[in-house]
């Protein structure tokens, strides 16, 4: 077992619950995983596999009605599942801070951007106007935002997106927090921004020694960034392992068809897509087998009644849930 | 919060906000006023117009349900005679506000181009002109006055003010995109349209008529108060409130039971206008 | 920004035109012997023909229309004959009286109103928004008038203070408390129908503006309720509350009037019945330029106001 205190954040059997009209929504359920400092760690899903809801659940940003949370999430020591509003607000923007993923909507649209990123500072750290205001020009610098000084007073409105993502940033990273929630942070922008920005994000993240959580649906957005990857389906894990085993080693059919259906620029032109076959399940109804299974090409009856638990996997911190999965490729995990 | 994916997997059942007894109640209590108004002349009520100069101002009893007034009127049988002025205000005037307004306002929004323009820069210059001082100047000085004639300003007044929101219902539905799809597909006829339309503005429509009449009945007391309404000795709600300025201290049950029929009238119709916005606008988010 | 600003003023020209055309025939077309309420009862027809002439009323009507506007724009809307004073004159001093008591129902209303819609949006359908919003629902059904009288029967009654009659107004500059005091009913009256609709207005913007991103990202930044529900959500939403504001106010212009006539306040309202049932039509048309002409300025006053707040709407 690993020294519980070198670990920043412990996820452990996280649920989330919503209470719907139509009944009981699981969209989060039986969560665990660890994150160690200046780690970054890659949670890949389809829309719909509730990976928003638990990088929300994870920082405590669930709506309040409607919702039950269960199980643990150790953030730097601090529980986070059913503390009070106080508690997670005091760590919020100084421990943990999110950034979201249209910055259209996540800024603040009749404010101007320095104000928006002065609050932070002054409401947090307590730092005077004129301190604060040097300080946020900083952090646009930081950003990589051109003459600073100047965009401080615009409205989100005048910005390109690029730019709003990089002030969304800025004001997530005001507080100097240990640990970084990135929800599809370039989902959204062009393709060229969106790789300054994951750019951006790795430089920051070694500058100021954070910690980061990525969630994306995109897979090659996690291929060089994270040291492990966390895939999810109809709001469980189904693998979950060192990034590099996960792309050469998986198990889970899954993660295979996850793989197979980004398309690559190395593909021939007129190559098709490869798609998944059928929609992600509905989870109000969910059966009692994999939730994958009726998608699955390798599935078989066992798939269809029972659940799988994760199992561990050869390589090191590497496991998957599946009753029948895909045959180990290569014996190690050696370089 | 939930992505939008997630919620097009929950297949939310098509259940609308139930209506709830509390609107069936309201319901039935509009019925009884509007039973009340058509059938006073049969039912077993005391006559509204004698003066029984022996029974001044006595309180509620058994004779007098509601007590009389201050020259011996039954109170509670001229608050059901009442009933008659105040509904056939508040539904007349709504009938000739809405029968010009609405299809104005859906023939425009629908038709747009100078027909459009045109009619609804008047009409908004008509909405600029406060309509109460216009109505209260015209029924001042038309006399003698009559149910009719009341009904006749108010509901011509209101027109602007109908036309403004059904256009703008049909606008908001007109663009949307199934409609356009059915233009394309060569409706032909405008009449299939209406039926495209209308259907979707009806659930508006119908609840900013029920809080029009509410509002128009809101309406009739005021005027009563200014002496404006109908004359006495024909009893309406309006004016009982009006005559029980003077003796208020005597015999407050005059000004209390017409004020309380007033009030739960208007809540009742209120109540019901904003249920059926609610249980028919699928955009309010419930989450 | 500018371009948007020209574009209003000239709509507003364009409409003030078009109400004074619409007031001075609206009072001309109505039926009603002016010379023979002038002369009294028992006025001879010769007499009456002579004032006809003097008047100027045999002109053609669109000379006399042109004659009034020209007047006007020399600040002169004409002497009434009823009472003998300018018409100015009596508008000028019924109209501060108008809008003290909406300057203090529209603060008193605001009070409330806020405080009450924030505290329904931060938990709504929970008690207190139930209890609320069911009782401003009640308070929408129930007509001033009725306000007037419950109040004046509860104050009389229950509170044993005698009824003498209206109470009368006291100018400001005289007393200010006994200004207050008569004051309070008609504010208070008119502060509970505006409150209502800010309420409902306020309460149900602040609810989907609370939904939006932008407060959780307020959320995530470890600010207070209090300052998010001020300083992020409140801005957005009261858009629209000033735009129930602009609309109410403007109402309250004209519709105010009742209260004041029930109460004996001698505003604008008060004064405009007690024209009409003396068929003082130069006063009538005098008033209704100005209140019409006023609920104009003040919804053009709103709409630039709600452009400051929310700059986006000029932009397009």
């Amino acid at each position: 077992m690993t020294d519980v205190s070198e670990k920043l954040l412990i996820v452990e059997d996280l649920s989330t619950t919503f209470a719907t009209a139509g009944g009981p929504l699981p969209a989060v359920a039986n969560i665990s995983f660890d994150l160690g400092r200046n780690e970054t760690i890659g949670i890949v899903g389809e829309s719909g596999s509730g990976k928003t809801v638990l990088s929300r659940t994870i920082m405590g940003l669930q709506p309040r009605t409607n919702v039950s949370v269960t199980g643990s999430v150790l953030l730097d020591g601090n529980e986070m599942v059913g503390a009070s509003e106080d508690f997670k607000r005091r760590l919020w923007g100084t421990e943990v801070a999110m950034v979201f993923q249209d910055p259209m909507t996540s800024l603040n649209p009749v404010m101007r951007i320095g104000k928006q990123i002065d609050e932070a500072l002054r409401v947090r750290l307590g730092m005077s106007k004129q301190d604060a205001k040097a300080r946020a020009i900083e952090l646009l610098e930081l950003v990589g935002i051109p003459s600073p000084v100047q965009r401080y007073k615009a409205y989100p409105g005048q910005l390109s997106g690029g730019m709003r993502q990089r002030v969304v940033i800025a004001i997530a990273l005001a507080c100097s927090p240990k640990l970084l929630m990135a929800d599809e942070p370039t989902t959204g922008l062009d393709v060229t921004i969106q790789a300054q920005i994951l750019n951006l994000l790795d430089e920051l993240k070694e500058r100021l020694h954070m910690s980061v959580v990525l969630v994306t649906h995109d897979l090659g957005v996690v291929a060089t960034r994270t040291s492990r990857i966390v895939v999810m389906y109809a709001g469980r894990i189904v693998e979950i392992g060192a990034t590099r085993d996960v792309f050469a080693n998986h198990r889970m059919p899954y993660t295979r068809a996850l793989l197979e259906s980004s398309p690559k620029v190395s593909n021939a032109s007129h190559t098709r897509l490869i798609t998944i076959p059928g929609r992600p399940p509905n989870l109000l109804k969910l059966t009692q087998g994999c939730s994958f299974a009726p998608r699955c090409s390798y599935a078989t009856d066992k798939c269809h009644q029972e659940r799988p638990e994760l199992q561990a996997a050869d390589q090191p911190g590497h496991s998957f849930a599946c009753w029948n999965p895909l045959p180990t490729t290569r014996g190690d995990s050696a370089t | 919060m939930l992505e939008l994916e997630e919620m097009a997997l929950v297949e939310r059942p098509e259940k609308k906000k139930p209506l709830g007894p509390l609107f069936w109640l309201c319901v039935g209590w509009i019925a009884l006023n509007i039973f009340g108004a058509i059938f006073a002349n049969v039912l077993p009520l005391q006559n509204p117009l004698y003066q029984n100069y022996s029974a001044i101002n006595v309180g509620p009893s058994l004779h007098h349900i509601f007590g009389t007034d201050d020259i011996g009127r039954d109170i509670f049988s001229r608050i059901v005679y009442g009933s008659r002025v105040s509904i056939a205000v508040g539904f007349g005037s709504m009938v000739i506000g809405f029968g010009i307004g609405a299809p104005l306002g859906m023939l425009a929004a629908y038709r747009r181009g100078r027909f459009d323009t045109i009619l609804t820069t008047f009409m908004y210059i008509l909405l600029a002109f406060p309509a109460i001082i216009a109505t209260i100047a015209v029924l001042s000085f038309w006399t003698p006055r009559s149910v009719f004639k009341i009904i006749l300003v108010i509901g011509l007044a209101s027109v602007p003010l109908v036309y403004r929101v059904i256009r703008t219902a049909t606008l908001s539905v007109a663009t949307k995109d199934y409609v356009i799809a059915a233009k394309v597909q060569g409706a032909k006829d405008r009449r299939i349209l209406m039926k495209e339309l209308l259907p979707n503005i009806a659930p508006i429509g119908i609840s900013f008529l029920l809080i029009g009449i509410a509002t128009v009945i809101a309406l009739e007391g005021t005027l009563a108060f200014l002496g404006l309404s109908v004359t006495t000795p024909t009893p309406s709600w309006g004016n009982m409130i009006n005559e029980s300025r003077t003796v208020l201290q005597q015999n407050p049950w005059l000004a209390i039971f017409p004020s309380l029929a007033l009030c739960l009238f208007l809540l009742s119709l209120n109540f019901i206008g904003d249920r059926l916005r609610s249980h028919f606008d699928v955009t309010e988010v419930k989450l | 920004m500018l371009r948007y600003v020209i574009r209003r003023i000239l709509m507003l020209i364009g409409i003030v035109f078009i109400i004074s055309v619409g007031s001075f025939f609206l009072i001309h077309l109505l039926p009603g012997n002016i010379t023979a309420v002038i002369e009294g009862p028992g006025a001879s027809p010769e007499n009456q023909a002579k004032l006809f002439k003097l008047l100027g009323l045999n002109r053609p009507i669109y000379e006399q229309y042109f004659v009034w506007i020209g007047n006007i724009l020399h600040g002169n809307l004409g002497t009434s004959f009823i009472s003998q004073t300018p018409v100015v004159t009596t508008i000028g001093n019924a109209l501060p009286i108008d809008l003290e008591i909406m300057f203090l129902s529209q603060i008193l209303a605001f009070a409330v109103a806020i405080p009450m819609a924030m505290r329904s949006a931060r938990k709504p359908d929970g008690v207190i928004d139930r209890f609320f919003s069911a009782g401003s629902f009640t308070m929408l059904s129930v007509p001033s008038f009725i306000v007037i009288i419950l109040l004046v029967l509860f104050v009389s009654i229950k509170l044993g203070i005698p009824h003498t009659g209206p109470s009368s107004y006291v100018s400001l500059r005289g007393d200010w408390i006994g200004n207050l005091e008569s004051m309070a009913l008609p504010a208070i009256t008119l502060a509970a129908g505006s409150f209502v609709v800010y309420f409902r207005v306020l309460r149900s913007d602040l609810i989907a503006t609370l939904q939006e991103e932008f407060i959780t990202m307020a959320r995530s930044k470890g600010l207070s309720q209090r300052r998010i529900m001020w300083r992020h959500a409140f801005r957005p939403s009261s858009v629209a509350l000033l735009g129930a504001a602009g609309v109410n106010i403007g109402g309250l212009l004209a519709g105010g009037f009742v209260v004041q006539y029930l109460l004996n306040i001698p505003g604008l309202g008060y004064t405009l019945i007690a024209a009409i049932n003396t068929d003082d039509y130069l006063l009538v048309q005098g008033i209704v330029l100005v209140v019409s002409v006023g609920v104009v300025l003040i919804n053009f006053f709103f709409d630039f106001i709600i452009n400051i707040v929310d700059p986006r709407i000029s932009r397009e």
